[in-house]
């Protein structure tokens, strides 16, 4: 195109081809705006928790006012610390038993629900899968009454306390291996039991060696899940535990905030709470990584979002 | 397929006993409490010892208990309606609160991160991990009296002496909001994550601005997933009666969930605590069926 | 090799409603390479799982070596499978997966690890030990389904169209490879695939299918060059199909006189005891498209319509003056063709390529609507069903 002089449009600047409003600037700008506003969100859901882990460690007695850095709360204080106050102490490990407990008696029954229900298709099936999904989405609240009914009105031969509170938590935490193992199945489809069976596996060795082998990504994401879900777990625990020394770290936490045990062992309780979340989160993330190892496709995004559930 | 038919078909009998005891630990410990609600809510009470007496057959259920509860809500010494109507206003409130935040943030990282996508990830998903406890507890310690956010409002020159954790609806419905949004993040981002590119190019090809693309194409593709996302933050809100214990204990801001408690742990009242519960499962089972429904239907699409 | 012999007596499968596999009668000799040829709904994958043990018979017997397996589960037949996916184990290495099925032979580890090898060296994949699937390419990971599967010594080994994902290239010479690894391995080949080209190349025998039933078996050249109905000969190559009328007075022995529009023109192959109205069938190779004025029998005039240049031939589409279009075959030997789009011409159809098919039912312009404007790049000029 020849130099001539007015109406050359400048190439780098198009005109809009369609009225939707003028074109302001570089089409490609970053966002500022919206990412201003993902970190201030980031901030406030953050800071706060960093505040409180601080607070774990004051010297004072004060939730509120920094008087120097000390252990006392975690090992240092004969009487007040989580190591030596028995209730603290037995709160950590009740939180422990919970977890553990849970987690191996509620992936293994998903896992098999998740394969039986893919594939037993019968409008029972069909009707047990709702029943596992309206477990998911029902208030804690209710189904925790229910089941403190249920205990001491029908089924008394569970007891109160450790018993009841790991059955209750199995049934909520369900639908984390149900769902997130089912998605999984899905995806593999049928061919390689039928290859296994082929080169000689029976029904269950074709289950064992091959389908679970590939579905232990799913497995390990949702026992990952379940686990932080009972360890966090406050409301079906709280209705379901019994007098005495039962109460996990939740339980003992929600009681004790009004009154009672002194703020900042409250904070270093619920610091080890969070430092055992996240050593799940840790393991399952790695541990993930490494399984998927001979088939991944988008990296490190893919592991959290697994881990996360979605 | 037929292959696949024909491979479920003849291992029938090891998916049933695979699925079973899944299926049995659902129906003893998910479906028949209920029941038992029920017969607890049609039962009556040991005078002497003020425990209930449950009672089986439906069809000598007594309305005692219900109308008990019905004197609760509308009769003279009515106290079931504020904590109700504030159930509904907090939980529509927050969960409107939750929306405006998550939205743009799931927008943001899933079209604009690029290669920090990993990190901000791991920062959204963080609060997920941390429980919620601990994330309750970290606001105490802010708002209390001798706390930094009454300093801070001090070092502005705003009134420092707030009581915020003495029976503030705004604590309440925030402490809420915090409570349940990384939940909201995540189903939005999980689902805006996957919205096809090539129809938003396709959108800006035939020449829609960057803001009506948004308005026409993406706001609706993503409708399911704000309802979804919705349902599961708001379903859980109505049930919520210890966000309120933790951050107020006052009755001027109690929900349901905290009537429901109450009468429970009352001698005498469980029955009447049963029924409570039973209504409000009642009024949640739409919305809860509707949900159910939707993701079922999903699923069974992509099968 | 012990055995591999392979009889399907009145094989039947059915679908609720449908029938997929309709009373298939047929014998396959120890050591043969078999193909089943059809397209897509034709029952030929669901015979091969019948075979394999997917899927258990309505009816019939399978006999394998005289002993009717067709209610053994897959995993005690002497059979073995490579699937169209491969399905190889993405969480085991190469190695691993070949001796995946070692296992259940109870085979002491010295042993195993030195059959591996072998199998892995018959593919020539030694050394990919150590990789994972995800790491091979498509024609590299259907060699490890192919020693997996070859490794437990089968007496009939079944392939479910294992070249369908590969490109053009890769697959011609994979079907080289195949047959010559069936040979040297000396087993049972059951192969099942779409691509008639494919089966004419490896087989040494086949089976053409249609709807659920053999329409013809024979070897490569006996189901090519006499096709017994229009379908065969439409499957397998073009078959330029056309319409005539067999000419009252001839004494079914020998050629036969026909007439098509306008024109007469003897057949020498086929059906030759035909009656009224038949089917034609010509191959393109056999058609020799002359200058115009070129006199002799068996010809027709046409004009030439369209001309399609593949490379080492040239298809030269000619509209007869009967109104059929023809597709012929030229070799593209470096001389310029003496023709063009709207040349006329003398299309010459010698009597013994000339072929009388039965199936008067099926009229041949809707044939022809399929087989005219399909231009496969291939050698054969051929439609892949």
């Amino acid at each position: 195109m020849a130099s001539t002089a007015e109406s050359v449009s400048d190439p780098a600047r198009p005109e809009p081809l369609h009225s939707g409003g003028r074109q302001r600037g570089n089409p490609w700008r970053r966002p500022w705006a919206l990412e201003g506003f993902t970190w201030l969100y980031i901030l406030w859901s953050i800071v706060p928790i960093g505040i409180a882990v601080l607070f774990s460690f004051n010297k004072g007695a004060s939730q509120a006012t920094w008087q120097g850095f000390s252990t006392k709360w975690y090992v240092g204080n004969q009487v007040t610390s989580v190591l030596h106050n028995p209730s603290l102490h037995h709160a950590v490990v009740q939180t422990l038993i919970l977890g553990v407990l849970t987690t191996l008696i509620c992936v293994p029954i998903g896992v098999g629900f998740a394969i039986g229900v893919d594939r037993w298709r019968t409008r029972t099936s069909q009707g047990l899968n709702l029943v596992m999904i309206f477990s998911f989405v029902i208030p804690e609240l209710l189904l925790a009454v229910a089941l403190f009914l249920l205990v001491t009105q029908a089924l008394t031969f569970i007891s109160l306390g450790t018993e009841a509170e790991v059955a209750g938590l199995v049934v909520w935490n369900l639908s984390w291996p149900a769902i997130i193992v089912r998605a999984r199945l899905v995806s593999i489809g049928r061919s390689y039991e039928e290859a296994a069976a082929d080169l000689g596996a029976s029904r269950m060795g074709a289950i064992r060696r091959v389908l679970i082998p590939m579905l232990m990504p799913a497995i390990f994401a949702s026992a990952v899940l379940v686990f932080a879900s009972t360890v966090d777990d406050f409301v079906i625990v709280e209705q379901l535990s019994s007098t005495g020394n039962t109460q996990p770290m939740s339980v003992l936490i929600y009681s004790n905030v009004h009154g009672g045990l002194s703020g900042p062992a409250l904070n270093a309780l619920a610091t080890i709470l969070l430092v055992i979340s996240l050593a799940a989160a840790l393991i399952g993330f790695i541990a993930y990584r490494w399984m998927t190892r001979g088939e991944r496709t988008q990296g490190s995004t893919e592991a959290l979002t697994s881990i996360a559930g979605i | 397929m037929d292959q696949q038919n024909t491979y479920d078909k003849r291992n029938r009998r090891l998916w049933i006993g695979l699925a079973a005891p899944g299926a049995i630990w659902l129906l003893v410990l998910f479906v028949a409490p209920f029941y038992v609600m029920l017969s607890v809510a049609g039962g009556g009470i040991n005078e002497f010892f003020q425990t209930v007496v449950p009672v089986w057959n439906p069809l000598h259920w007594s309305s005692f208990n219900f109308s008990a509860v019905w004197h609760d809500i509308v009769g003279a010494g009515a106290y079931i309606g504020p904590p109700a109507l504030r159930t509904l206003l907090y939980t529509a409130i927050a969960t409107a609160i939750s929306l405006a935040v998550a939205y743009p943030v799931a927008y943001f990282v899933s079209r604009f991160a690029g290669g920090r996508k990993g990190l901000f990830l791991v920062l959204l998903i963080a609060p997920f991990w941390v429980s919620y406890m601990m994330r309750m507890l970290a606001w105490i310690d802010l708002l209390q009296q001798g706390g930094f956010f009454n300093s801070a409002l001090s070092f502005f020159g705003l009134p420092g002496n707030t009581d915020w954790l003495g029976g503030k609806s705004v604590t309440v419905i925030l402490g809420l909001v915090y409570g349940y949004i990384p939940y909201l993040i995540l189903v939005l981002y999980a689902f805006l994550d996957r919205i096809d590119q090539r129809l938003l190019e396709a959108a800006r090809d035939l020449g829609l601005s960057k803001w009506r693309t948004f308005w026409s194409v993406t706001i609706p593709l993503s409708k399911p997933a704000i309802v979804a996302g919705c349902f599961i933050t708001a379903l859980p809100m109505v049930g919520d009666y210890f966000t309120n214990q933790l951050l107020s204990a006052a009755p001027g801001t109690t929900m349901i969930g905290n009537a429901i408690e109450g009468q429970l742990d009352s001698p005498g009242q469980t029955g009447q605590g049963a029924v409570l519960a039973l209504m409000l499962l009642v009024i949640l089972l739409i919305p809860m069926v509707y949900y159910v429904m939707s993701t079922a239907r999903a699923s069974r699409e992509m099968a | 090799m012990s055995g591999g012999h392979v009889k399907l007596e009145s094989l039947t499968k059915r679908f609720d409603q449908a029938t997929a596999v309709h009373e298939i009668s047929l014998e396959i000799q120890a050591g043969e390479f078999f193909s089943l040829l059809g397209p897509s709904g034709c029952g030929k994958t669901t015979t091969l799982r019948m075979v394999a043990g997917f899927e258990p018979p309505t009816t019939g017997k399978i006999l394998l070596d005289g002993v009717d397996v067709a209610n053994l589960p897959p995993n005690r037949r002497q059979v073995n499978t490579v699937f169209q996916s491969y399905a190889l184990f993405p969480f085991l290495t190469v190695a691993e997966n070949v001796a995946f099925g070692l296992k259940y032979k109870s085979v002491p580890k010295a042993e195993l690890n030195s059959r591996v090898a072998e199998a892995l060296e018959l593919v020539q994949l030694t050394g990919y030990e150590k990789r994972r699937p995800n790491q091979l390419s498509g024609g590299q990971q259907q060699r490890v389904a192919l020693a997996r599967a070859l490794v437990l010594r089968p007496s009939v080994l079944l392939l479910d169209e294992p070249l369908g994902a590969l490109d053009a290239k890769l697959r011609r010479t994979l079907q080289v490879e195949l047959g010559v690894l069936q040979k040297q391995v000396g087993i049972t080949f059951l192969y099942v695939t779409h691509d008639q080209e494919e089966a004419l190349t490896m087989s040494d025998r086949l089976a053409v299918m249609n709807h659920g039933r053999v329409a013809q078996l024979g070897t490569p050249e006996e189901v090519y060059n006499e096709p017994a109905d229009a379908y065969v000969a439409d499957f397998l190559g073009v078959s330029n199909l056309m319409d005539a009328r067999v000419q009252p007075g001839g004494d079914g022995k020998g050629p036969c006189q026909l007439r098509m529009g306008d024109f007469t023109l003897e057949a020498a192959a086929g059906r030759l005891d035909a009656t009224g109205t038949v089917k034609l069938a010509i191959r393109p190779e056999r058609i020799h498209v002359e200058p115009y004025e070129t006199t002799g029998a068996n010809r027709v005039p046409g004009m030439v319509e369209r001309l399609v240049f593949l490379g080492s031939t040239t298809h030269v589409y000619v509209r007869l003056a009967t109104g059929s279009t023809l597709q012929t075959l030229v070799r593209n030997d470096g001389a310029e063709l003496p023709y063009s789009q709207g040349t006329a011409v003398s299309v010459a159809i010698p009597a013994e390529a000339l072929r009388v098919l039965p199936d008067p039912a099926v009229s041949a312009a809707e044939i022809r609507d399929e087989t005219v404007g399909n231009d496969v790049l291939d050698l054969t000029g051929t439609n892949s069903g």
